[in-house]
């Protein structure tokens, strides 16, 4: 096949300009359908580099970190915590909740963004599903851990058992148990169907007999005929249909766990809203924090391209400012609401003892945002990189505020204490990114971090008269007309 | 049961058997359960145990069926009459013995007992005991007490002039005797007694006024005014029980139109001071003078009108209009702590108003007209530094540790040549004396004591000694080679002329006290008083004052992990001691909480200790405690804890030190409160002006109080319950059952005094969790004391509320709702169970427990020392954690309640563990329970009488009557949680015209 020259998008053209008359290119860099590929799959076909090495001994020393933290928490108990009594839940939660809230990027990208036809979704939503996956298994992880007795953590599901005990469905945390491994289960199954066409490209390509077998053994003996094409992109639109809703719902359900209680602090109607607001946040930052290292690490910068990250910033800078109307909402309505509790609560939150905490929350959560207006600031990959790092610093700190801060002082204030965390406690948190980090680069080693198949989708070449002629126009064309596409034989180019 | 028996088995002797075999069958208990382990139900896997069964049923004993034993504890040589529960031959519960005046709460229904009566049942079986005979420099080290007798006779017959005791206070009938027996065997013997927690004062006073020692009973169910010179008489004082009961009487009637009014004037912030309705803190020194200003204007003859500060002069003023109009009604009684010289003033005052006969008698000192206790300490000290003690016998006690500084003890007890210690420790005086004796405890001894009016009351033993030690009667008994040896006997012959038949002793045994051997009263004039003049405390200097410790006293029960974590009542300080600096003289002196200031007295001792900043402290008054500060000899739960105050006790100064010079020194150490100081910071005071009801016209959320003036004119000063009828679940309001359980808590009432808190502990096998988890706030108690304080916390210018707050029964229950494994569910009687073998501890029903009561067992603090810093890994499986802890101190586990594991939440059942035996029990004999027929632990323990429970379902209960007081309120009500426990509000009576303040310009 030859190269493409001659599109009027060159080489390491901007594709960040919004001019209205024509669709900015999603694959730069002169790429041709066979470049994506060559590109993608190199990346789990050559040789480890020392780099994935020295950050996979990294992540998994941190990873040893969490199993030393377990294995101490279990044969000891969960006083190895800074919890205490008026502070029932601290670190765990607030990583739980943490957690979960960066897994909401990835199905919103893949499944609202996919119903929503943006395009621009298949450069980023394969790493962006893989990112939610490991995501929530580290929230998953707290919520089991956090009990008392761990071991009996299974009474949260309803296991039929010839005791007659049953879980009580009045509870909140039950919801949560639901809406976590629904989604988990859901998220899992998205990402996994997505990547079975990538998977078959990889063991077409495959030389190892280890490498065959296995890919071979996970795309599911994907041919690529039009009848897999056609099974395929049903079962993903259904998939995607399924996981919409439960973007907007896990982060509900886990936001009831604090708005149905009658805590001040944790017993507000805005929550729902406030929480998927904040988790989209977080997920696009933590999105970003790991696209533009990935994209520059494994040469993607063509396929991760600037308008991405551009795209990405836009979605950070609204919900950032989403949470911000939400935060000043809690302290209206704290007011307005007449409670002095609740009025307590918030003028605790902002000038008691941990108010330091919340005005980092309020820095990176509602001033940091607003640096993303500027497109100087959206495109240069540094600042992002900032900006995304204060939105995951600052996501974690709502949660903390919200959940930790609320219960130091509640009803009686002979109650009032406050909450010094242990190092188990840092040591969790810190290794519950090994976990993340361990798998994340496992993935990015082993599977298509780049949805090969559907990049190709919405790249000239699809349209049916997209072959060089008028890229322009088959861009416009891909977009409005998805269903015209020229279906990329996978695995043969 | 006894006649058919005879019938059947013709020279069956039950009582020979009961009586002769009592030990033996208790030996075969105690042994049986020790290798028993016992039933550590739910929550585990069952331990293998070994059963050793009975080869026949002992008469008159049912397998698993608690019963009671009259006993009786001699604490500072006064008599607590207590009734002990004893379960398979076990003691594992101490309440107050009802047929003991000084026990009985004022309706009579039951005995009420101090905390440190209560927690005593933790050293019966602190292993720490277990020493055996500590014979030092010997090459085995151990010794037997034949090894001891043959020693200590050849040591005293070498130098009879050389020997000498040194006793704790005892007024035990049997201990005199034994003492006259000694004194009959070896003539030279000197007798020494000695206390650290000293009464010398009050001796002292009443010489000056009466010339003879005589302690004074107070009426206060017939005070109308009661004016307390430095008198804690509510918590600290060996009649407190009595005190507090009859005192509350007085409180409780003001439903009825009548309340007494208490004056107190203070040198620190007592218990009793933070009760009063007119407080005034002042330097030991104003006391005096206020006390002579009373007498003054009064009309005692010779005192004289002292100058006084515009706060003292309308105090006084108050003071004595109150009193002359009470007459006969009024009372002043006054402190320990206080100079001879105001006792006597206050026995003048009480002669002058007629309040002598009526409201105070005199009694004679049942233990005798002795010595100051300061002054025989000095005096056997100077004869053992300068050689002339060859053998010293020392029964009880721990004067290496806390005899005054000055007198050198320690360098003393070195010079001499026989020295035996009885002690239940093998501790600071154990380790400089060559012997150590173990000594036994009281609840596995006979014995017996007097009341603080003298009435007797015979010991008997619940256990065969645990580690074989022996009471003080058998170890003198074994000294001077008595034919009687046994201890039962010993007390037998003691009481042989008033308890002359088998039935007289039985009737004295089972009632626990012995009919009119109360100290007759002593009818007698009050001499002419001198009055010295009061020295003024120097300008720049502070007063220390010196005061047993609430929880560990004079240091005798450190290793009592109940009390070292039982907050202290006024500043909520656990594990440690301090020294409570008001908050204007911290302020002028740069001092912030937990800093540490060197204190300087004028004799030249010095120390160092942490400053506790107490609002409502004095100015120029530093109050600290004896007892901390020890070293390992305190035992593993007590060591290396706080500061030791002994450093600057002297003969001279023993409560008091004057002209004491206080400087920071720029160290902090960490003081563990369960209650943090909010009022201080700026933050917290609007939000706690609105919960403590500060704000006029509004009722407290949390607190509800009022001026009783205020109260009797206006019938709508506290609001009735608000009727929400909205919500999401149904709430198990309606119940078809005979049976609504509910409490009441009359604010009123309470005294703070932290009884309750200990007697639930004991009986709900609630854990210690040690310092360093109470720095974590971890503390597993179910009951708490809450203090408010009320007022200008930055001008010490406060009062305080005591809210005894534990789980509220609530028939909407927050927590319920949210477990999502229905652990904690209601019962058709309206109680919020909780069911520990289905938490899995997600602690979600803690979070959405609005008055946090309940309490999660972040550890397996059971087995965990109190001491670890972090939880040790248990490698096994966690349900077996338990079988690890130390067998004997498992016995102390009350085998009615679930003894917790890590992982699981746990709160206050209202003693369902009691609910369900006496409901059981009635329903086995055809019947229902009636009101009082059940006793919640924390009920049984209050003197005061202010935790009602009861039936709300049976009309005429107490509690029915008590929901349908004016004064009854719920906590928290706007959360419509609907709590079964209702609250009374707090009435003050501070004058007749009182008034709320008018409301503050904006």
């Amino acid at each position: 096949m030859t190269t493409m020259t001659t599109s009027r998008f060159g080489v390491n053209i901007d594709n960040t300009q919004d001019d209205p008359r024509v669709r900015a290119p999603l694959v730069v860099g002169g790429k041709h359908i066979q470049d994506v590929t060559n590109a993608v799959s190199a990346i789990s076909e050559r040789p480890t580099t020392l780099g994935w090495k020295i950050s996979f001994a990294v992540a998994l020393m941190l990873l040893g970190l969490l199993g030393v933290c377990l294995a101490y928490l279990l044969t000891t108990g969960i006083g190895v915590w800074g919890n205490n009594q008026p502070v029932g839940w601290a670190f765990g939660i607030v990583n739980f909740v943490f957690w979960v809230g960066i897994g909401h990027a990835g199905t919103l990208i893949s499944a609202i963004l996919f119903l929503f036809r943006q395009n621009w979704r298949t450069g980023i939503n394969r790493m962006a599903e893989a990112m939610t996956i490991f995501a929530v298994m580290c929230a998953g992880l707290f919520p089991a851990i956090h009990v008392g007795r761990p071991w009996l953590a299974y009474w949260l599901a309803p296991v039929p058992n010839q005791m007659g005990m049953w879980p009580q469905f009045r509870s909140p945390l039950l919801w949560d148990v639901f809406a976590v491994s629904t989604y988990a289960t859901c998220s899992l199954f998205f990402w996994y169907v997505g990547m079975i066409p990538d998977l078959a490209t990889l063991r077409d390509r495959a030389t190892g007999r280890v490498r065959q077998m296995l890919y071979g053994f996970f795309s599911l003996g994907w041919t690529g005929s039009a009848r897999h094409w056609h099974r395929y992109e049903k079962a993903y639109l259904l998939l995607a249909a399924l996981c919409t809703p439960l973007v907007l719902s896990v982060h509900s359900v886990v936001s009831f766990d604090f708005a149905v209680s009658q805590l001040p602090g944790w017993h507000t109607t805005i929550f729902p809203p406030y929480f998927v607001a904040g988790a989209i946040y977080g997920g696009f930052a933590m999105v970003l924090n790991l696209a533009i290292p990935a994209r520059a690490f494994f040469g993607l910068k063509d396929i991760i391209t600037a308008r991405h990250i551009d795209n990405c910033c836009k979605i950070m800078a609204t919900t950032g400012m989403i949470v911000s109307y939400a935060y000043a909402m809690e302290f209206f309505i704290a007011w307005y609401s007449g409670d002095h509790y609740e009025k307590f609560t918030f003028w605790n939150r902002a000038f008691g003892p941990f108010a330091w905490s919340f005005w980092v929350m309020i820095f990176c959560n509602a001033v940091n945002p607003h640096f993303l207006w500027f497109k100087k600031c959206r495109t240069n990959m540094v600042l992002v990189f900032i900006c995304a790092f204060f939105a995951n610093v600052g996501m974690w700190f709502e949660r903390w505020e919200i959940i930790a801060t609320s219960l130091t002082r509640d009803f009686l204030p002979t109650n009032w204490w406050t909450f010094r965390p242990t190092p188990i406690d840092i040591g969790m948190l810190v290794g519950s990114f090994g976990l993340f980090f361990t798998f994340f680069l496992l993935f990015c080693r082993f599977l298509p971090v780049v949805a090969m198949a559907e990049v190709k989708t919405v790249m000239p070449e699809a349209h049916p008269h997209g072959h060089g002629e008028h890229p322009e126009d088959a861009a416009v064309r891909a977009d409005y007309h998805p269903d015209e596409h020229h279906r990329p034989q996978g695995g043969t180019h | 049961m006894r006649d058919i028996v005879a019938k059947e088995f013709p020279g069956y002797d039950a009582d020979g058997i009961a009586g002769s075999s009592r030990r033996g069958f208790l030996k075969l208990m105690s042994a049986s359960m020790a290798l028993a382990g016992l039933t550590l139900t739910g929550c585990r896997r069952w331990p293998q145990e070994k059963l050793a069964p009975f080869s026949s049923n002992p008469a008159g004993w049912e397998a698993g069926v608690t019963e009671n034993y009259a006993t009786v504890w001699e604490f500072g040589g006064v008599g607590q009459g207590l009734l002990v529960k004893s379960f398979d031959g076990r003691p594992i519960k101490i309440e107050g013995n009802p047929s003991h005046p000084f026990a009985v709460v004022s309706s009579g229904k039951y005995g009420a007992s101090t905390l440190h009566a209560q927690a005593t049942l933790l050293d019966t079986y602190d292993p720490v005991r277990n020493t055996g005979i500590l014979q030092r420099g010997s090459k085995a080290g151990a010794g037997t007490w034949d090894d001891f007798i043959e020693g200590i006779r050849a040591a005293i017959a070498a130098n009879p002039a050389g020997f000498a005791v040194l006793s704790e206070a005892t007024a035990s009938p049997s201990v005199l005797d034994m003492r006259e027996r000694l004194t009959k065997a070896f003539p030279q013997v000197k007798w020494y007694e000695y206390e650290a927690v000293s009464r010398d004062n009050e001796l002292e006073g009443s010489r000056l006024a009466f010339g003879q020692s005589l302690r004074s009973r107070l009426y206060l169910n017939k005070a109308a005014v009661v004016v307390c010179l430095d008198a804690d008489i509510l918590c600290d004082h060996p009649a407190s029980l009595r005190y507090s009961s009859d005192w509350a009487v007085k409180r409780r009637s003001a439903d009825d139109g009548q309340m007494s009014r208490v004056y107190a004037i203070e040198s620190t912030f007592s218990n009793t001071g933070s009760v009063a309705d007119v407080r005034l803190g002042a330097t030991p020194d104003r006391v005096e003078a206020v006390a002579r200003a009373i007498a003054a204007g009064l009309g005692v003859a010779g005192a004289q009108a002292e100058q006084l500060s515009a706060a003292e002069e309308s105090f006084v003023k108050a003071a004595i209009a109150d009193l002359q109009k009470a007459g006969a009604a009024g009372v002043v009684t006054v402190g320990y702590q206080a100079s001879p010289t105001t006792h006597a003033v206050a026995h003048a005052i009480n002669a002058k108003i007629g309040a002598t006969g009526n409201t105070i008698t005199f009694h004679a000192d049942p233990a005798g007209d002795r010595p100051t206790h300061m002054k025989a300490i000095a005096d056997l000290a100077t004869a053992m530094n300068a050689g002339q003690v060859a053998t010293l016998l020392i029964i009880g006690g721990n004067p290496a540790f806390d005899a005054p500084a000055d007198v050198n003890f320690a360098m003393g007890l070195g010079k001499v040549g026989f020295s035996a210690h009885l002690s239940q420790y093998d501790d600071e005086t154990s380790r400089l004396c060559k012997w150590h004796l173990p000594r036994a405890h009281y609840l596995e001894c006979w014995g017996d004591a007097r009341g603080w009016d003298g009435t007797a009351s015979i010991a008997q033993p619940l256990i065969e000694p645990l580690f074989g030690g022996k009471s003080v009667i058998e170890a003198l008994a074994l000294i001077t080679n008595d034919q009687v040896k046994d201890g039962e006997q010993i007390v037998r012959r003691t009481w042989k002329q008033s308890l002359a038949t088998e039935l007289d002793w039985r009737k004295a045994l089972e009632r626990g006290t012995i009919e009119n051997s109360a100290s007759p009263v002593v009818e007698t004039a009050v001499k002419a008083i001198s009055y010295p003049t009061i020295v003024a405390q120097p300008a720049g200097t502070f007063v220390i004052r010196i005061d047993a410790n609430p929880s560990i006293y004079d240091g005798r029960f450190a290793n009592n992990g109940w009390l070292q974590e039982t907050p202290d009542p006024m500043t909520k300080l656990v594990w440690d001691n301090a020294a409570s600096i008001s908050i204007r003289d911290a302020r002028a002196m740069g001092i912030e909480q937990g800093d540490m200031i060197k204190i300087e007295t004028p004799t030249g001792q010095t120390m160092e200790i942490a400053a506790f900043l107490m609002p409502g402290q004095p100015l120029g008054v530093l109050t600290t405690t004896i007892g901390y500060g020890r070293g390992e000899a305190a035992g593993p739960v007590g060591e290396e804890l706080g500061f030791n105050t002994y450093a600057i006790v002297t003969t001279g100064a023993p409560s008091i030190i004057n002209g004491a010079k206080v400087s920071k020194i720029g160290k902090t150490y960490t003081l563990v409160t369960t209650q943090e100081h909010h009022i201080l910071e700026g933050i917290a005071d609007d939000a706690e002006r609105v919960r403590l009801g500060a704000v006029p016209g509004q009722s407290g959320t949390i607190i509800r109080d009022a001026f009783f003036s205020e109260f009797k004119s206006n019938k709508k000063i506290f609001p009735r319950d608000k009727a929400l009828p909205l919500q999401l679940y149904d709430s198990p309001r309606v119940l078809n059952n005979t049976h609504a359980w509910g409490m009441s808590i009359d604010m009123s009432a309470c005294t703070g005094c932290g009884a309750c808190q200990i007697a639930c502990q004991a009986e709900n096998n609630i854990p210690i969790v040690g310092k360093t988890e109470s720095v974590r706030h971890r503390e597993m108690n179910w009951i708490r004391i809450d203090r408010y304080f009320k007022g200008d916390a930055a001008n010490d210018d406060v009062a305080i509320v005591h809210q005894v707050m534990m789980c509220q029964q609530c028939e909407n229950a927050p927590c319920e709702q949210v477990c999502p494994v229905g652990a904690t569910v209601h019962d058709s009687e309206g109680l919020n169970t909780m069911v520990y073998n289905r938490c899995i501890g997600t602690r979600y029903c803690q979070n959405n427990c609005p008055y946090k009561v309940r309490r999660f067992n972040y550890f397996d603090f059971h087995h965990k020392d109190p001491r670890e810093k972090w939880g040790r890994p248990w490698p096994g499986l966690p349900d077996t954690q338990q079988l690890d802890i130390d067998k004997v101190k498992r016995l102390v586990y009350n085998p009615d309640v679930t003894v917790r594991m890590r992982g699981v939440m746990e709160k206050c059942t209202y003693c369902v563990q009691r609910i369900h035996g006496a409901t059981i029990k009635k329903r086995a004999e055809g019947s229902d329970v009636k009101d009082g027929d059940i006793l919640t632990a924390c009920q049984q323990a209050c003197a005061t009488e202010a935790i009602v429970f009861g039936n709300y379902n049976e009309a005429d209960s107490q509690v029915s009557k008590l929901r349908e007081n004016r004064r009854s309120y719920p906590v928290l009500q706007d959360l419509n949680t609907r709590p079964r426990t209702r609250y009374l509000a707090k009435l003050r009576n501070p004058s007749d015209d009182a008034v709320a303040p008018a409301p503050e310009e904006a």
